[in-house]
């Protein structure tokens, strides 16, 4: 089966949408195997749903209300044990309401703390990672918050990493 | 990442747009934006799809591979995505419908 990625959208959401699709990337695609079975590896997730720990700093909406061309590039820690009783999105394309009810319909902690109790993957990591979906100006988030991110997960000794975008 | 030793895959219910950019492994998934792994409360299908997505990173061998899964949106069932507030940029260009073009082709004003 073909997925058809822009089934849910409107017809002007569409338009834009598959013209950022059309911009492509020209860049040859950066390529790590697997040196492991997933049954050992050290797995960690990171969305971009704006998620934050409710008692951390939130992602900053204001700014992004005063110049709707900008959005939040840092990232929020998110630990393993998480619920969405600690956890909030602060993304404003989307609905909170659903993160608030199921933080695992964007953001699999417990789906990766099961898979580690049935031995199919290693370990989940004891960090998780979540950014704001919204960049269109992505200079911060490529030299500043997603460095920073990867030093964090290679002293949890991470293998494998799902993205999961919002 | 995958410079830094890391093996990514993504999970993405836009696949064409996310294959754009040229990720390493691609998992994509028939589901509505801001519910890729599934319906709040529907633990065991969002278990299934974090299986399969994860299942991708031994099976996918060539980089810029693209697998849809198996999963489909079952028909009639909604769950409402949008925000309650429509996005800062959406109130923009509804005021300012001639910076749509500017929006879809990425270029973003100096501030």
């Amino acid at each position: 089966m073909t997925v058809d990625s822009y089934r849910f959208v409107d017809r002007i959401t569409r338009r834009v949408l598959k013209a950022w699709e059309a911009r492509g990337s020209y860049r040859e695609i950066p390529w790590t195997p697997l040196t492991k079975p997933l049954a050992e590896c050290t797995v960690a997730a990171v969305s971009t749903a704006g998620l934050a720990l409710e008692t951390d700093e939130p992602f900053d909406q204001e700014s992004e209300r005063q110049n709707p061309w900008w959005g939040d590039p840092s990232f929020r820690v998110i630990p393993r044990d998480a619920t969405e009783k600690e956890v909030r999105s602060w993304h404003l394309h989307g609905n909170a309401a659903n993160v608030k009810e199921d933080l695992n319909c964007v953001f699999p902690l417990a789906g990766l703390r099961e898979l580690e109790r049935r031995g199919e993957i290693g370990r989940s990591a004891s960090r998780h990672y979540s950014f704001m979906g919204y960049i269109l100006e992505p200079t911060a988030l490529l030299s500043e918050s997603t460095p920073e991110m990867i030093r964090l997960m290679r002293e949890d000794a991470v293998d494998a990493v799902l993205l999961v975008p919002y | 990442m995958e410079e830094a030793r890391l093996a990514t895959t993504t999970l993405s219910t836009m696949p064409a747009l996310t294959g754009s950019v040229g990720v390493p492994r691609l998992a994509g998934i028939g589901y509505p934006t801001g519910l890729p792994l599934g319906r709040p409360g529907d633990t065991l299908g969002q278990l299934a799809v974090l299986r399969a997505a994860l299942a991708t990173l031994e099976s996918i061998q060539e980089p810029g591979t693209r697998i849809d899964l198996p999963f489909e949106w079952p028909d009639g069932v909604k769950v409402r995505t949008h925000p309650k507030e429509p996005p800062p940029i959406v109130g923009l260009l509804k005021r300012k419908p001639w910076l749509l073009p500017r929006f879809a082709a990425g270029k973003v004003p100096d501030s």
